[in-house]
């Protein structure tokens, strides 16, 4: 009952402040009235160095600025760490039930830190948010449990999976674009090798790689996406089923029979690796939207010519696979969490929900849209894409226009399973384990931990 | 003279207390505390379930942990040979009256030592870097450009590659510690040696490694503490891989409670770090002592 009270007070202190709104320029959060004053904490992973070209932590960073300012009685603690730091230390946090006010939460840690209570449940919270029109509901997917929400989406949405390449070289190499399958691919790697030319870099030198950047794409060419739904909801799919091992059989295939990647793919992280596309030593580069903000950046910065020679691809369609050619996996990871304990302090959870609202609400949006092309939880309306370069625009259009989505794995389903697929995916790449073994491991993680 | 000077009881207590009190709250409490969460379920948050041996029982048939001790177990072996060997043979040299500028050599035999392993780590990943490391640079130029590897990706070779930084790096300081052992032993019984004839070899041999005997006791002992929970530059230059081939235990250990967040799983292979350790260092030191006792007799 009590709980119900304190909810039913916030909602309604969010409901009033959001009337006192003011329309919100670029970097200006909406000066909702908040009537707590003290300490807030926050917890993150955008530090400043990862902000310069990106713009989802450079977003995040300026709304979070602008909502410090706009709250003078309120003190932001930040703890700002780097994102594998980052990961750690809320983990550990979590485990000892010492959670700050304010945290990202992971997609694949939702349902394990709801059953321990360490996460608020925000589904009417969210519902009675004066953006929710404007939210873009599939990105809530990885923070629900069955129809409870626990988390604002936050940062914008990415790929994980995207091929960057120089449009020049492959052009002398013979290709217009590149190429959709990948026996073209290994044709253009003959070529490249000779010219002593690394084909595609890639970096799995932290064994995630493999998994987000690569494989999650790759198998739903095999799968398809019921497949990994029905994985989620335990709904009777397996890692051993047929067609998630021969997407196992093709990763390896790739990497251990075909020239066309770096030798050193399992020793240098992505970090790396987008240095040889950097260099010119590759002619394409697979990673992330965040490598592709910071390739973009440093070549616009040193090399205008080969920035402008950026192109953009979706992975090369296996031989074998049958779904969706133009697939890549894109989501929001992170989703901003708040701590039930704030639940026992209604004016500093109302000082919670609205931070979180801000920092992915319109002042985010806007922001990113107009700075960088991207696009967040809230919709921004019709993006204005005539002012970006063609490079921004392409990647803008490759992104949310041109390519079907599909999931990122590792938002999902939990950290057990991943890191037992992840250690035998490098094995594999390897050439020294079947991809009937690594399934069968996987499964048998997924099993007992989920 | 010092042995004049007698403090009272109370003082003494008062000196030790800080200390003490230190290495109880960042090594005997977190013991204790992993050894009572080692008996749960604690998939991290605040729910754990208390679940007897389980934990204990699935790391029996853990796999991955038992090749973790297997690589842990080479590093101490390697790491033995390496650095304390090495050690030993450099401070021979250097006490040679043939070396010149001793002081020089001791300086920078110990200069690897303050280097912190996550540098030294990256260090070595530009050494063996396959595209800009010095190793395959130095392969092509003596004109063996097919024996340039992706060195770091060879799972047969990676635990070699990942003990030579920390053999490097420890040299020194085993340097300095056999070096004031050996310092404290009379020349009188190495001139007279050199009068009965033993050449430097025998003297090492036969002279210097029977008296700093317990010296090297204490360097193998460190040695092995030290690497059966060897993290650091493992984690910097391979993360454990390529997949689970230079894994260690320490590693398995953080991969298992801040990967997987099972701190319970996790806080059981750490108390089993613990006990595998004292077990190797209890172990050795009883075949040094057996060894040596058979010499003697």
């Amino acid at each position: 009952m009590k709980k119900r009270q304190v909810i039913s007070t916030v909602l309604a202190a969010t409901m009033a402040a959001s009337l006192g709104m003011t329309a919100s320029a670029a970097t200006e959060v909406a000066q909702n009235d908040l009537a707590y004053s003290g300490e807030l904490e926050i917890m993150h992973y955008s530090t400043s160095e990862e902000s310069e070209g990106n713009g989802g932590s450079d977003g995040f960073r300026t709304v979070l600025a602008a909502w410090d300012e706009a709250h003078p009685d309120i003190t932001l603690n930040q703890n700002v760490l780097a994102n594998a730091e980052y990961k750690t230390q809320i983990a550990t946090l979590a485990a000892a039930g010492d959670l700050p006010d304010v945290f990202l939460l992971q997609g694949m840690n939702t349902i394990a830190w709801a059953d321990q209570g360490l996460i608020m449940d925000l589904t009417d919270t969210i519902k009675a948010s004066p953006y929710y029109d404007s939210y873009t509901e599939s990105y809530f997917t990885p923070f629900k449990v069955g129809d409870q929400i626990y988390g604002y989406p936050v940062l914008t949405g990415g790929t994980c999976t995207v091929v960057i390449y120089d449009k020049a070289m492959w052009k002398e190499a013979g290709f217009d674009a590149f190429p959709s399958t990948w026996e073209d691919v290994e044709k253009a790697a003959e070529y490249f090798n000779e010219q002593g030319i690394t084909t595609v870099a890639f970096g799995n030198g932290g064994q995630w790689q493999a998994n987000s950047c690569f494989l999650s794409t790759l198998g739903n060419r095999y799968t398809g996406p019921d497949w990994f739904q029905s994985l989620i909801d335990k709904g009777g799919a397996a890692f051993t089923d047929e067609a998630f091992v021969k997407a196992l059989a093709e990763t390896q295939r790739l990497f251990t029979e075909t020239s066309i990647f770096n030798a050193d793919f399992n020793a240098v992280t992505n970090e790396d690796a987008r240095e040889y596309y950097i260099s010119g030593d590759a002619a394409a580069f697979i990673g992330g939207n965040w490598d592709e903000s910071y390739i973009a950046a440093a070549l616009l910065a040193d090399n205008e010519e080969k920035y402008n020679n950026m192109g953009f691809a979706v992975l090369p369609q296996p031989a074998d696979a049958t779904e969706a050619p133009t697939s890549q996996n894109i989501g929001l990871g992170y989703a901003v969490a708040i701590n039930p304990a704030l639940a026992d302090d209604p004016d500093k959870l109302a000082a919670a929900i609205d931070l979180a609202q801000e920092v992915t609400g319109p002042a985010f949006s806007t922001y990113v849209a107009e700075n960088y092309a991207l696009g967040g939880l809230t919709s921004a309306g019709e993006v204005d894409l005539s002012k970006f370069d063609q490079i921004t625009q392409d990647f803008y259009n490759w992104s949310y226009v041109d390519t079907e989505p599909c999931e990122i794995y590792d938002s999902y389903i939990n950290s057990a399973v991943w890191s037992v697929l992840n250690t035998d995916l490098q094995t594999l790449m390897n050439g020294e384990i079947t991809p009937e073994e690594v399934a069968a491991n996987a499964q048998a993680a997924y099993e007992a931990n989920y | 003279m010092l042995t004049s000077i007698k403090p009272k009881t109370r003082t003494i207590l008062l000196y030790l207390l800080v200390p003490v009190a230190m290495f109880v709250f960042t090594v005997f409490v977190p013991l204790v505390t992993a050894l009572v969460y080692s008996f749960f379920e604690w998939k991290g948050g605040p729910r754990k379930t208390f679940i007897g041996i389980d934990n204990y029982i699935q790391l029996f048939h853990d796999n991955t942990f038992w090749v973790s001790f297997g690589h842990n177990i080479y590093l101490v072996i390697a790491c033995i040979i390496g650095q304390i060997g090495i050690a030993f043979i450099l401070v021979m040299m250097v006490n040679s009256k043939l070396v010149k500028f001793k002081g020089m050599h001791r300086t920078f035999g110990f200069f690897p030592s303050t280097i912190s392993a996550v540098c030294l780590g990256l260090i070595w990943n530009m050494i063996y870097h396959n595209n800009y490391g010095i190793l395959n640079w130095f392969l092509k130029k003596i004109g063996h450009p097919e024996l340039c590897k992706v060195w770091l990706n060879e799972t047969g070779l990676v635990m070699l590659l990942v003990s030579i930084p920390l053999i490097w790096q420890y040299i020194g300081y085993y340097m300095v510690i056999i070096l004031s052992a050996i310092s404290a032993i009379s020349t009188d019984i190495f001139e007279s040696a050199e009068i009965d004839g033993a050449n430097g070899v025998q003297q090492a041999l036969h002279i210097t490694l029977p008296l700093i005997k317990n010296t090297m006791l204490v360097c193998t002992t460190l040695c092995i503490a030290g690497n059966m929970k060897a993290f650091d530059n493992i984690y910097v230059m391979t993360k454990g891989g390529p997949g689970t081939a230079s894994m260690v235990m320490a590693m398995y250990g953080y991969q298992v409670s801040f990967q997987q967040t099972n701190m319970g799983y996790g806080s059981c292979i750490s108390v089993a770090i613990f006990v595998l350790s004292l077990l190797v260092i209890g172990g050795s030191q009883g075949l040094i002592k057996y060894l040596t006792r058979e010499k003697e007799a």
